[in-house]
């Protein structure tokens, strides 16, 4: 008791607790710092998606937006004119393949174009910078001039003396599919340089000492070390593929070509040239569907944290031991 | 955090070091790095190299071209332009309001660029250095709604927007505030994640000892966090201003012709062009061109830490 009458009176206003109780990050948490950050995605993403939800079972046009709460209210037939009634399902398979093999073509491009810059030499630097561009150009830009080659009168056909409808009919699937890839590929490429990072000198003096020819290095070596982070390419890759609007729009305008009627453009069109929203948003829910399946496993493999709680999830823990597997 | 940086760092002391030390001066004339981490004999090396440079420079120099040729050249279908003037720079700013659009597009992008990573880096300091019920969830939502179509988004923001307009008066479709809110949140998932796996590399020693001099977590926040992670905020905030610059989607259905970025201008170009009798394609690519050159410029001015921040925000 008279340890605490002599104690200085400002010490009594803070109490003491016993040390190692209470970490000193846990003291004072500034949470309030969430809020704005959090509020704005609430209100902006979340909020419109539940909108969303609910406006794909109205029969909302243009006469009803302002009072949407009140349209009528017509279940799920949306759904159902979206999957029997429209080119929904067309345009699906349309975006889905296009997602696919743009994904296809680009991963040996870009782990060739790592490849080809992962040992110095000089102007390696300014190799890097080139290889950026197609990636760094805007796709509305890319869109643009593209669209002026594939005129018919245009450079493509000059060049190699066709007269192919690039920007019509069934040739402007390859078109868009090209474009595509061109614009695309770069991402693969950062990512597989990163994956390249990973290899460690040791592993090349061991291949070396077997006397391992340059393609069995590559290929039994050093490739599997590319698998973690390519995988990951390859779903951020068809997940981006599969949701670009802009390279499409740009490239061959409203109306599209059926054969590029693809998903993000066809619910733009229902919603903004047809005027039918209750059908485009039960297009783009239809649409969230397919994007969740890529989606779903991109999550599973995103390590959400490195912190003391953390612990790597179950896509994590398969992208280990593949690579661990494959290096062994 | 930058994926080129890393592969400065090599091991001090290896085997092939040990084995060519042993010549003496043979070690500073073979770096082993050309040696044994070969990965392509030389011959197929430039050949890459060549085939992916010219598939790049093809198109990219037919913009440049076609931007100093005249329109009918152009639509004739030539490559290397046969005559040079640089009128198409001059006539992209009466044929269209691309002032304007260049204008409105800084305007919104930079302050979406600068909020954005204000409020990322705040939020993200939270996530990162403090544990609280739903932190995981909050983070896993981040990454959720990075993933969201915007497609999906653009019919429902479009309701709730002309929604509050009907309710209160202010009128948010067409204005530039409009605009700045919608690409704001959008850049918001991306931006924080970045952050997030910025902050993460910091050392934690010196907030902890800033706090026990008894220093505020707001404090913490602006004089040791904010200076400690320029890098990471410049990367951040490009990729903000990136997504403002680059939209189509949004910015054709929220925009009046006074507000129009620079990528509708584009696009009002490109279909003046079809409406007329004389083709313009010499002044859509010097358009391209004056579109692409800010984003471009930014690309080279930051490129290391751009690229190191891209893949740290998606691999890790």
């Amino acid at each position: 008791m008279t340890a605490t009458q002599t104690r200085p009176p400002a010490a009594t206003d803070r109490p003491v607790r016993p040390h190692g109780k209470t970490p000193l990050y846990k003291k004072e948490r500034p949470l309030w710092m969430l809020l704005p950050g959090g509020i704005l995605m609430l209100a902006v993403i979340v909020v419109p998606l539940l909108v969303g939800v609910f406006i794909a079972m109205l029969d909302l046009d243009q006469y009803t937006l302002r009072q949407w709460f009140s349209a009528p209210f017509v279940g799920f037939a949306n759904f159902a004119e979206a999957i029997t009634d429209s080119p929904l399902l067309h345009s699906i398979w349309i975006s889905a393949s296009l997602a696919v093999l743009v994904t296809a073509v680009t991963v040996p491009i870009g782990v060739a174009a790592a490849i080809s810059t992962q040992n110095r030499f000089p102007g390696r630097g300014l190799v890097r910078s080139i290889y950026l561009i197609p990636y760094v150009l805007p796709a509305f830009v890319v869109g643009t001039f593209f669209r002026t080659m594939l005129q018919p009168q245009g450079v493509v056909n000059a060049i190699f003396h066709t007269d192919v409808l690039w920007l019509n009919g069934s040739a402007s699937y390859w078109a868009l599919a090209a474009v595509m890839v061109w614009t695309s590929w770069p991402f693969v490429y950062l990512l597989s340089l990163a994956g390249l990072q990973a290899v460690d000198l040791e592993v090349h003096e061991a291949a070396s000492l077997d006397g391992a020819t340059w393609w069995i290095k590559l290929r039994y070596v050093i490739f599997p070390y590319l698998r973690g982070p390519l995988s990951l390419a390859v779903i951020i890759a068809i997940l981006h593929n599969i949701n670009n609007f802009t390279l499409p729009f740009v490239l061959f305008g409203i109306p599209l070509p059926s054969s590029v009627e693809v998903m993000p453009v066809l619910t733009y069109i229902a919603s903004f040239q047809s005027f039918r929203f209750g059908l485009s948003a039960a297009m783009a829910i239809c649409s969230l569907v397919i994007v969740a399946i890529p989606l779903f496993v991109y999550l599973r493999a995103v390590q959400l944290d490195t912190g003391d709680d953390a612990r790597p999830s179950r896509g994590q823990r398969r992208l280990q031991r593949q690579q661990t597997g494959a290096a062994a | 955090m930058s994926a080129f940086t890393s592969s400065r760092t090599r091991p001090t002391a290896t085997l092939t070091e040990s084995i060519t030390s042993q010549g003496g001066a043979r070690r500073h004339k073979r770096p082993y790095d050309t040696d044994v981490t070969r990965l392509l004999p030389r011959w197929l090396l430039i050949t890459v190299i060549a085939v992916i440079i010219a598939f790049i420079a093809v198109p990219v120099l037919y913009i440049l071209f076609g931007s100093v040729n005249s329109d009918v050249a152009v639509a004739r279908g030539e490559y290397f332009p046969t005559e040079f003037t640089l009128a198409n720079y001059v006539n992209i700013w009466s044929t269209v309001a691309l002032g304007t659009g260049l204008l409105n597009s800084i305007l919104t992008a930079g302050a979406v660029a600068v909020a954005s990573a204000a409020l990322a880096v705040s939020t993200a300091y939270v996530l990162v250095r403090f544990r609280f019920l739903g932190r995981l969830t909050f983070l896993r939502g981040l990454l959720a709604l990075q993933s969201i179509p915007g497609t999906l988004l653009l019919l429902p923001v479009f309701v709730v927007f002309s929604n509050i307009a009907s309710a209160t008066g202010v009128q948010i479709i067409g204005t530039r505030w409009g605009l700045f809110v919608t690409y704001l949140t959008f850049a918001l998932p991306f931006s924080t994640w970045v952050m997030v796996t910025y902050l993460r590399g910091l050392p934690k020693e010196l907030e902890e000892a800033a706090r026990i001099d008894g220093a505020s977590s707001t404090k913490i926040l602006t004089k040791i966090v904010l200076p400690l992670s320029w890098p990471g905020i410049v990367v951040s905030a490009i990729f903000a201003f990136l997504l403002g610059w680059n939209d189509v989607l949004f910015s054709t259905i929220m925009t009046t012709p006074n507000t129009r970025t620079v990528a509708v201008v584009l696009q009002v170009l490109g279909t003046a062009q079809e409406g007329g009798a004389v083709p313009i394609y010499g002044q859509m690519m010097a358009a391209s061109i004056v579109c692409a050159a800010p984003v471009v410029a930014l690309y080279l001015v930051f490129q290391r830490y751009l690229v190191g921040g891209l893949t740290a925000g998606s691999v890790k």
